[in-house]
């Protein structure tokens, strides 16, 4: 491999859209080549200075008024339904079935997921217990679940934990751990089921990304706006533990 | 058929944040982002049948482009000159020390300065990537252009961005 090669391929190495093989590729010729080194470490450079600058979060304001127009556009319906009762039916029916047709695309227990995910966000409650430490969070879980969740830390490739905190899905209480990966963040929602495995599963749902397994009778779900390639990354290093 | 309110709540409510970010960026304008992320959920109420379901964000996303690049337009038609950037200064973070802080701001104000500089083409790539965290296939669907011009621009975009950092970009380097 050369190094105009290696150039025209940098920026999908850096950001994981490579290839197994042109990535190994890839790596090869770093291995090797210390200009090629220094152009990598530049990209990295880049993009850790992008990704330090402040996010600009939506003004209160903005939030008030566009929730405003969702319920304006509520009651506006209402109004209609009370003058026509023709289009009442016609538009309820319609609203209906738009719901459910929502509703089957994903089953029930993603749909919980995402909102427990969102939940976490918005109402600003991602912690029970806060810490990067992996034998400050497991313990915190003891007497609160009637199981133990496995807890690790993947700092090491980029996924650091952040904290811990109790959610409920389908009715019951079940773990939520919590990682970050740059500014964003993954819920990983686990709870015991009969003793069966199941291969990692890749899931969408509203915008949000999400990856189901189970194994040693444990059902995993992790949840995040994270891309697809680095939360099945993040999801196969948490298989691997 | 308008947006169920309780489907707007759901689907679009929880990208709000992200959304003002990414409109943030196009816009480079505090006031000008406000208005085009609330005039994206009103077109997004009436929209919301090109809807999928699993991709409400990059969906979200389109519509808040298409907003300000419509407004550009018609801007340019009725002659009238793009707005000034008003931003006002981020708040320094406390937990350092005056030195830290300064050296901190200094660093801030100098890599955004650099990406709000860059064409808008380049400039949205990499916010999409670097900090919305999309994979090239998102961000080519909300860009709609090809996956291998999403690559070359976030090359392009890269390759400006350390040739106007570098000069003094070592005391940066060294911030934590």
């Amino acid at each position: 491999m050369i190094c105009d090669d290696v150039q025209r391929d940098l920026d999908p190495y850096v950001d994981r859209e490579l290839a197994a093989e042109a990535a190994a590729a890839v790596r090869e010729h770093l291995s090797t080549c210390a200009q090629c080194r220094q152009r990598l470490a530049d990209r990295e450079a880049v993009g850790r200075l992008v990704r330090s600058l402040p996010y600009y979060h939506a003004p209160a304001r903005l939030r008030a008024r566009v929730s405003g127009r969702a319920q304006q556009s509520r009651s506006v319906r209402q109004l209609a339904a009370w003058a026509a009762a023709a289009v009442l039916v016609v538009s309820v029916a319609g609203a209906i079935s738009l719901v459910r047709s929502a509703a089957t695309r994903g089953n029930a227990i993603v749909g919980d997921v995402v909102d427990a995910h969102v939940r976490s966000l918005m109402a600003e409650h991602l912690f029970d217990v806060r810490s990067t430490d992996q034998h400050t969070v497991k313990p915190w879980f003891l007497g609160k679940l009637d199981f133990s969740p496995p807890v690790v830390d993947l700092a090491s490739i980029g996924f650091p934990l952040v904290g811990g905190r109790l959610e409920y899905v389908s009715g019951r209480p079940v773990a939520a751990i919590v990682y970050q990966r740059q500014k964003h963040t993954i819920n990983v929602l686990v709870w015991p089921v009969s003793d069966e495995t199941i291969g990692l599963k890749e899931q969408a749902l509203r915008g949000f990304h999400v990856r189901h397994w189970a194994r040693n009778g444990m059902s995993f779900w992790a949840v995040s706006d994270l891309n697809d390639t680095e939360l099945t990354q993040f999801a196969r290093a948490l298989q691997d533990r | 058929m308008p947006m169920p309110a309780r489907l707007f709540e759901e689907i679009v409510l929880p990208h709000l944040d992200a959304a003002f970010n990414y409109a943030r960026w196009l816009t480079r304008d505090h006031a000008e982002a406000e208005d085009v992320v609330q005039d994206a959920c009103v077109r997004a109420v009436r929209f919301f049948t090109s809807l999928r379901d699993d991709d409400a964000r990059a969906w979200l996303f389109a519509i808040v482009r298409n907003t300000w690049y419509s407004r550009v337009s018609r801007r340019s038609d009725a002659g009238e000159a793009l707005p000034l950037d008003t931003r006002s200064a981020d708040p320094a973070d406390t937990s350092l020390d005056p030195e830290a802080q300064l050296l901190q701001q200094h660093a801030v104000t100098r890599v955004r300065d650099a990406l709000e500089q860059l064409p808008a083409d380049f400039r949205e790539v990499l916010v999409l990537r670097e900090i919305e965290g999309m994979s090239y296939k998102e961000i080519a669907a909300i860009v709609r252009v090809p996956i291998g011009t999403v690559m070359s621009r976030l090359a392009r975009a890269r390759d400006r961005l350390s040739a106007v950092l570098k000069p003094a970009a070592l005391p940066v380097e060294r911030m934590p």
